[in-house]
């Protein structure tokens, strides 16, 4: 048996003998299994709900009676936003942005309803889920486990005797490294666990789901690598106190502080338009663009044109399709993409604040750790946003369909008439209804989350490649004289 | 006095000590710079309403003069209505990031709109801002544990506790320690908080209430670090005990109590609300319009007698079926809100005995930024709402004209003056 071994076999002996540590352990192990369970059972019920909620409003589009397109434009549908598998693991934005969307012509209407503006004060707190735990309990956890591993032995003088029985500096910390890494590990299981689970699911994707396993993995090895480089570099009368609290001040600022810091840094670079200004915006740009209700607006009347040109008739009355359907396909083109513009605008300026974020990643292995989760489980603005442009071209493709039916089957007499039977001549057939398509959510592929994850694995891995490295230069200089 | 004098030249010599009370100072500097710049930044949003408003009601009211009917104005015009952040909302910013402070309505259905959300970036949501109640709920208590962890255990160590204990008056010693240490971090937290707070313009009594709650939530952590420190143990369990205390209850406790929360008071989804109205809404044009009369003047007997309804479309049907739609979903609107508001105390009743929680609840309360401010924001919104739509149906249910000058008759919205 090598030196190493020996060592950590000591080390882990020590910390079965404390009861503090086992007990600091088993709450944790318990904790993880709760977040799990509790995480799993949310995001099953929401799941269902989501689902059920989709189907009711998909069945009362269908059940629809004889309507006039147009009103079927205004009647809309709502559409829910599906979570993924490892939602269960790490939900990240999931609670902040809304799930239910309303789809209705000429507007575009935001997600509503999320929980976060449905619970208590205590959702800002955070939210109690294996990631969480994984993120800001473990490392905790073996900072209390692990800050004396060198600084007590120097402390006690131990560490001279040690060297002076023959053992090299590599082994000895090679020896505690390896007993507080076993540590992480026994931390880390529980959250594995709910892992294999999810994992059994289906629509698991393998690639995502390894590149989360690994960049835990390394962010916990970071940590171990850290708390072992600062309890190797102390020297002060007090070693292993000064370590201790050296690491929980790197603790609080990489977990706790920089993760608030940064977004309000990042939010205040990139300002972002509000809706009032933009629906303001957009109601002017359509004005310069073209304005259906103006009889006189050179864009519509060109365009009555171009439609008269194109049929060969004089009047709209003489088209063979209705005129008011061929106007409200050209008006919802116009405000679409003006949306277009608008969104793409605005989550361009979210993009550029999260990549200020991102970037943040550089100072605390934390923010890098939970872009990578967030993005592998779907969880990440990417995520939603591929959710938001689904949906603006479901809604954007109804209403068109609608429109044409308005234009073909509502004849421009039948639509202009006011008298007593007209109501009842301008409806279409119920059985266009159900003819429609319903909203289905492409998720992205494997592929796809695995690459957004992988700027944030590389930031972990680099913090994990320095801090070996410097822990290897401190293992040099260990017990040297001052 | 030149005993304290005496235990603060020691205190100044100690740099881990000096170097804690600069960070704490600087970290609550700059969380008080960034709460106000964000609140800043929401008045100007807010003052920038009246100009994008005057050009966009000016367009509508451009068009609609020609028809002078006032149907059509009441469908395209939009109404700002706004949530003046409170003096005290920089230190305590509270749900006016995800929450809306300001929403446009028009004279329809307001369930269709009171729920809509503003644009916000939900990642930087996410983790919580960066404000003065961060500051003093999640890192004061790692200060306080930071200056009194070794208090007696320090001594002990250094094998000095036995003989200043011995000296006369040697538990004032202890006191004086204590006392100057709890003084310096409170100064640390309020000094700048009561600077930026008389920028800001909080009221007198609100400012003493926050000190208050200051020095009562150090106050709870030295006590905690006095209950650990009275089991004599060597410092750094001291240290690694407390900074598991604070784990739990500033981290852990809050997490698990919002998942109980959450599962004992279930809330009828939102959503159900906006799809239930919707349909009451989109049914009055399957079903006789005489129908959807009856049942508006049977609640709005004030307009019952206005002209009966022709063939033709007319907008008076189509408000009062809005109407209508609404009416038929406030039960289920007064349930989701029952449902908001027993979560919101079920959290609230936590900080009872929890401090972070109740100092987190404190104060987004003093700072007017919890749900009871966001409840209060959709009251008035409601009321708003119920003018815009007596204004508009003195018009339509009378058969008056709409012209150019109405526009400027129309009720305008008023933010209460919070102070």
């Amino acid at each position: 048996m090598s030196a190493a071994t020996l060592i950590a076999r000591d080390e882990l002996r020590l910390l079965r003998r404390n009861r503090v540590a086992v007990i600091a352990t088993m709450l944790l192990v318990l904790l993880t299994l709760v977040a799990v369970a509790t995480s799993w059972a949310h995001q099953r019920g929401i799941a269902d709900l989501r689902d059920r909620q989709q189907h009711g409003a998909e069945t009362a589009f269908k059940a629809q009676p004889n309507r006039h397109p147009h009103r079927v434009v205004h009647y809309g549908t709502f559409i829910f936003r599906p979570l993924g598998p490892l939602a269960a693991f790490d939900p990240g934005v999931d609670a902040y942005t809304g799930s239910s969307m309303f789809l209705e012509g000429h507007r575009q209407n935001s997600a509503n309803f999320g929980d976060v503006r449905q619970s208590s004060l205590l959702v800002r707190f955070g939210q109690l889920t294996p990631a969480f735990v994984l993120q800001i309990v473990a490392p905790l956890l073996l900072i209390f486990l692990g800050y004396g591993a060198l600084a007590r032995e120097r402390e006690r003088g131990t560490l001279r005797l040690l060297m002076l029985q023959g053992v090299s500096r590599r082994s000895l910390v090679g020896g505690k490294l390896l007993a507080l890494g076993t540590v992480a590990l026994v931390a880390g299981l529980p959250a594995m666990i709910g892992f294999v689970a999810i994992a059994r699911q289906p629509g698991a994707l393998a690639l995502p789901m390894l590149i989360t396993a690994v960049g835990y993995f390394a962010y916990l090895a970071w940590w171990t690598v850290a708390i072992l480089l600062v309890s190797a570099t102390v020297r002060r009368s007090r070693d292993a106190l000064l370590a201790l609290l050296a690491l929980v001040a790197l603790w609080a600022v990489t977990t706790v502080l920089l993760p608030r810091v940064v977004p309000g840094v990042a939010s205040a670079a990139v300002p972002l338009r509000n809706r009032l200004q933009t629906d303001v915006a957009i109601a002017r740009d359509l004005r310069q663009m073209g304005d259906s209700h103006n009889p006189a607006d050179p864009h519509f009347a060109a365009f009555r044109q171009s439609v008269l040109d194109r049929y060969g008739v004089d009047r709209v009355e003489d088209l063979p399709v209705n005129y008011k359907g061929v106007v409200g396909l050209e008006g919802e083109r116009l405000t679409s993409s003006l949306f277009a513009r608008y969104t793409s605008e605005s989550y361009a300026a979210q993009e550029g604040q999260i990549a200020l974020v991102d970037a943040a990643g550089i100072l605390s292995p934390t923010i890098a750790v939970r872009a990578l989760s967030m993005a592998a489980a779907g969880t990440d603005f990417a995520g939603h946003r591929r959710f938001l442009d689904q949906a603006e071209a479901y809604r954007y493709a109804l209403v068109q369909r609608l429109n044409r039916m308005q234009a073909v089957h509502v004849s421009y007499a039948d639509d202009a008439a006011e008298d007593a039977g007209a109501d009842r001549r301008k409806r279409v057939s119920a059985t266009n209804w159900s003819a429609m398509p319903d909203f289905s959510f492409a998720r992205a592929s494997g592929s796809d989350l695995a690459r957004g994850a992988l700027p944030g694995l590389a930031i972990v891995l680099g913090w994990l490649t320095a801090a070996t490295l410097l822990l290897a230069l401190a293992t040099r200089r260990l017990g040297a004289r001052r | 006095m030149s005993l304290l004098g005496h235990e603060l030249r020691l205190l100044v010599r100690q740099r881990l000590t000096m170097v804690a009370l600069a960070l704490l100072t600087c970290l609550t500097v700059a969380a008080l710079a960034a709460g106000m710049a964000e609140v800043a930044r929401q008045r100007a949003a807010i003052a920038a309403i009246p100009a994008a408003q005057a050009e966009d009601i000016g367009a509508v009211a451009a068009w609609i003069d020609a028809k002078k009917d006032a149907g059509s104005a009441a469908y395209y015009s939009f109404y700002p209505t706004w949530d003046a952040p409170a003096p005290l909302a920089f230190a305590a910013l509270g749900m006016r990031d995800v929450s809306p402070y300001i929403l446009r309505i028009r004279a329809l259905g307001l369930e269709a709109q009171i729920w809509d959300g503003d644009t916000f970036n939900p990642e930087l949501a996410l983790p919580g801002r960066f404000d003065f109640a961060f500051v003093l709920v999640f890192l004061a208590p790692l200060f306080v544990i930071a200056l009194f962890h070794d208090l007696r255990s320090g001594e002990r160590e250094a094998g000095r506790e036995r003989m200043l204990d011995a000296l006369p008056g040697g538990r004032g010693l202890w006191r004086r320690r204590a006392g100057l240490r709890l003084a310096l971090l409170c100064a640390a937290l309020a000094v700048p908080f009561t600077a930026a707070a008389a920028m800001e313009g909080v009221g007198l009594g609100t400012i003493l209430a926050v000190l208050v709650v200051i020095v009562a939530y150090l106050l709870f952590w030295v006590a905690v670090a006095a209950l650990v420190g009275r089991l004599r143990w060597s410092s750094v369990a001291n240290a690694a005990t407390l900074a598991a205390t604070w784990l739990v209850l500033v981290l852990i406790v809050p997490t698990l109590a919002n998942v109980a929360v959450n599962a004992a008071l279930p809330v009828h989804q939102g959503a159900e609300i906006a799809m239930a109205q919707r349909e009451a809404v989109n049914r009055a044009w399957d079903i006789p319009r005489e129908q959807t009369m009856r049942r508006f003047y049977a609640r709005h007997p004030e307009w019952a007698d206005s002209a009966p309804l022709g063939f033709a479309f007319h907008y008076k049907w189509y408000l009062a079926f809005h109407q209508n739609g609404d009416e038929s979903v406030a039960p289920r609107v007064r349930a989701y809100r029952a449902g908001l508001e027993d979560r919101d105390a079920a959290g609230r009743a936590l900080g009872w005995v929890l401090p972070s929680v109740g100092v987190q609840a404190l104060l987004t309360r003093l700072a007017r930024t919890d749900l009871a401010a966001q409840l209060a924001y959709q009251d008035r919104i409601r009321a708003f709402h119920r003018r815009l739509r007596a204004f508009y149906y003195g018009y339509l249910f009378r058969d008056r004209s709409f012209a150019k000058a109405d526009f400027a008759r129309a009720p305008r919205y008023e933010d209460v003056p919070s102070g």
